[in-house]
């Protein structure tokens, strides 16, 4: 007995009975249309927070509280791990202070260190070139200086309780955007920032000529802190817990990034109960379909036993239609969710490029794969109870 | 081709008796006897269709080879025994037994398609023996009983089986109707050379038609129970 015999067969039953098909088809897409939504909305979702969260540097910002002292070769060690995605000294926060002036105004600004890969600047703008720094864009709009615009940045101390000054000429290489550094700021390379600590310090800074003591023995720099990203979302948390394991607190995003986990986890498990529940409804409502198509069919099925079909064609015969079943209701299940998900995205857009709904082609094939299985396994019933049906038995029933 | 020994069947106080019976080729047989007899309870142990009960020789042999079917029952051999009957047999139920999502066509057609032949002019020649040559494209709901029996008498041969079985194949048709559906089954297996056994109430018409009367014997036990016996031909 040929399988196409019996697709055809079946075929031409599933047509002839065509209201009853359509009725099982549409109450399938009853269940599968709205499942799709609902786990397109929580794919779309969740997936779209994950990248919110990644695409902004400050959830991967580790930051060290209190004073610490950490060698050039212990930051480059941390640099060079592969959870790590930027790592930089920095100087004292009390000497990494700047008064900038550009024309007749002036503001004092926190100073930054910057190198290449620095998460919060455009890799266009890196490296500095040596006298170039990159601003803030709300200390760039207090100065009113521009990308290329050249300004004074005068850096003071008290040597025996007389003040001092000494100015050197920066040029204002870019401007970060006030979503990459929302306070007054100068990101410059961390010679500048040693230069200032020195000065400060007391010390001579012979590279830009700035009078001072000369240490004939310096030892090895020290620096309290340090700038530091991780390369991922995920080691955020381990990279948390290496400092704690070394005694160094530190403030993470970790606690936002669990968040999202959770919120995905707990998302996933609502969708699950909820797909259980109907695909459980819609599984019976199949099984009781697939009864009573046999019970209706009856006389028919058993023709063919009579004929000689065996009992393998009369379980493929039931099978079929409901594979028959799954593969439509499928496809208009896929046509509505696609509709949905149009007017859903159109609705909830925010950000070009983020989408509220959406599935991968992955979870399409995933759910023609499901919808095929439980479509025939439902049959199962009836076609077991269909390969049970004697020839003999109404043959006669007029 | 069919021989059957001290074959019996038992079913609620009824009990059948088959002490010989022997199906040769071209061999035209009438099953005759009141209702109740167990003409079709025949049929369908003729046809591979209801098993027989314990003891006696029910055998069938093809090109030679010999299939024990009172073992294969024995054993639940059900889809050798559907096998079997695909090949060998075609049967002409009472009232048509067609499938109704299925064309004329493909319903004379069925019983080739199961066994995998080629498709060629057979379905059409035997429609227009059968008078139902510009019926082929209708679905069976769309014709009259008697058309539709003949469309039963072609799926029944199309296939050209060793046996034909046809069960009261004229009872639902006005009797003008009737002897020209059983005039044309039997020229039809006749030309097949085919074993042809018709269970019919109606002797006269069995006899017209040239068929041999085979008689199922009633006799009725104390206890209500019946039983029915297939006499020798004679």
């Amino acid at each position: 007995m040929g399988l196409a015999l019996m697709s055809q067969l079946a075929w031409h039953d599933y047509r002839a009975d065509g209201r009853l098909s359509a009725c099982a088809v549409l109450a399938l897409v009853a269940v599968l249309a709205p499942l799709l939504v609902l786990f397109g909305l929580k794919f779309g979702l969740i997936t779209s927070l994950t990248e919110r969260l990644e695409r902004d540097p400050g959830v991967r910002e580790i930051v060290p509280l209190g004073g610490g002292r950490f060698s050039a070769e212990a930051i480059a060690e941390l640099a060079a791990r592969a959870d790590v995605a930027f790592a930089l000294p920095r100087t004292r926060q009390i000497a990494a202070t700047a008064e900038l002036s550009a024309g007749d105004r002036g503001v004092t600004v926190e100073m930054i260190p910057t190198a290449a890969g620095d998460p919060l600047v455009a890799p266009a703008l890196l490296p500095l070139p040596a006298d170039g720094v990159l601003l803030s864009q709300r200390a760039a709009e207090k100065l009113g200086v521009e990308a290329g615009d050249r300004l004074s940045a005068a850096f003071g101390r008290q040597v025996d309780g007389r003040p001092e000054y000494q100015r050197t000429d920066l040029l204002v290489v870019g401007v970060l955007p006030l979503g990459a550094f929302p306070r007054d700021a100068l990101f410059a390379s961390l010679s500048l920032l040693e230069a200032a600590e020195d000065y400060r310090d007391g010390l001579a800074v012979p590279a830009l000529g700035w009078p001072g003591r000369s240490e004939a023995q310096r030892s090895a720099r020290v620096y309290p802190g340090f700038r530091l990203y991780a390369a991922g979302l995920e080691d955020v948390e381990r990279l948390r817990r290496y400092f704690a394991a070394r005694n160094l607190e530190v403030a993470t995003q970790a606690q936002a990034i669990a968040q999202l986990r959770s919120l995905s986890r707990n998302l996933s498990l609502v969708f699950w109960i909820i797909a259980s529940l109907a695909l459980g409804g819609a599984f019976a409502a199949m099984t009781a379909s697939a009864l009573a198509a046999v019970e209706r069919k009856r006389r028919a099925l058993s023709v063919l036993r009579l004929l000689g079909f065996s009992s393998t064609a009369l379980v493929a015969f039931v099978v079929l239609q409901a594979l028959y079943t799954g593969v439509f209701g499928l496809i208009l299940a896929w046509g509505l969710y696609g509709a949905a998900e149009l007017g859903l995205n159109r609705l909830f857009q925010q950000t070009p490029g983020e989408y509220a709904c959406s599935l991968l082609f992955g979870h399409y094939l995933l759910a023609l794969l499901a919808t095929l299985l439980c479509s025939s396994l439902a049959a199962a019933s009836g076609g077991w109870r269909a390969a049970r049906i004697e020839a003999s038995e109404g043959l006669r029933d007029v | 081709m069919l021989r059957l020994r001290d074959i019996g069947k038992s079913r609620n106080g009824y009990r059948l008796l088959v002490p010989r019976l022997d199906l040769r080729p071209g061999q035209r047989l009438a099953l005759v006897g009141p209702s109740g007899s167990g003409k079709s309870t025949l049929l369908d142990l003729l046809a591979l269709v209801l098993s027989p009960d314990p003891g006696g020789t029910l055998e069938l042999t093809r090109d030679g080879r010999i299939s024990d079917i009172a073992g294969l029952w024995r054993h639940g051999r059900q889809d050798l025994l559907a096998e079997l009957r695909s090949r060998a047999m075609g049967y002409v139920l009472q009232t048509g037994g067609l499938l109704g999502f299925l064309d004329v066509r493909r319903n004379i057609g069925l019983s080739r398609a199961l066994l995998g032949m080629a498709e060629d002019a057979t379905v059409q020649r035997l429609a227009e023996r059968l008078e139902i040559a510009d019926q082929l494209h209708k679905l069976p709901a769309a014709l009259s009983v008697g058309q539709r029996q003949r469309v039963s008498i072609a799926r029944a041969l199309a296939h050209s089986p060793a046996i034909v079985l046809a069960d009261e194949p004229t009872a639902s048709l006005d009797p003008l109707n009737a002897e020209r559906v059983m005039q044309l089954l039997v020229a039809q297996a006749e030309e097949q050379g085919a074993c042809i056994v018709v269970a019919t109430h109606d002797e006269a018409l069995a006899q017209r038609v040239g068929l041999q009367l085979q008689r199922l014997q009633v006799q009725r036990s104390g206890a209500g129970g019946v039983l029915a016996t297939l006499l020798e031909a004679g």
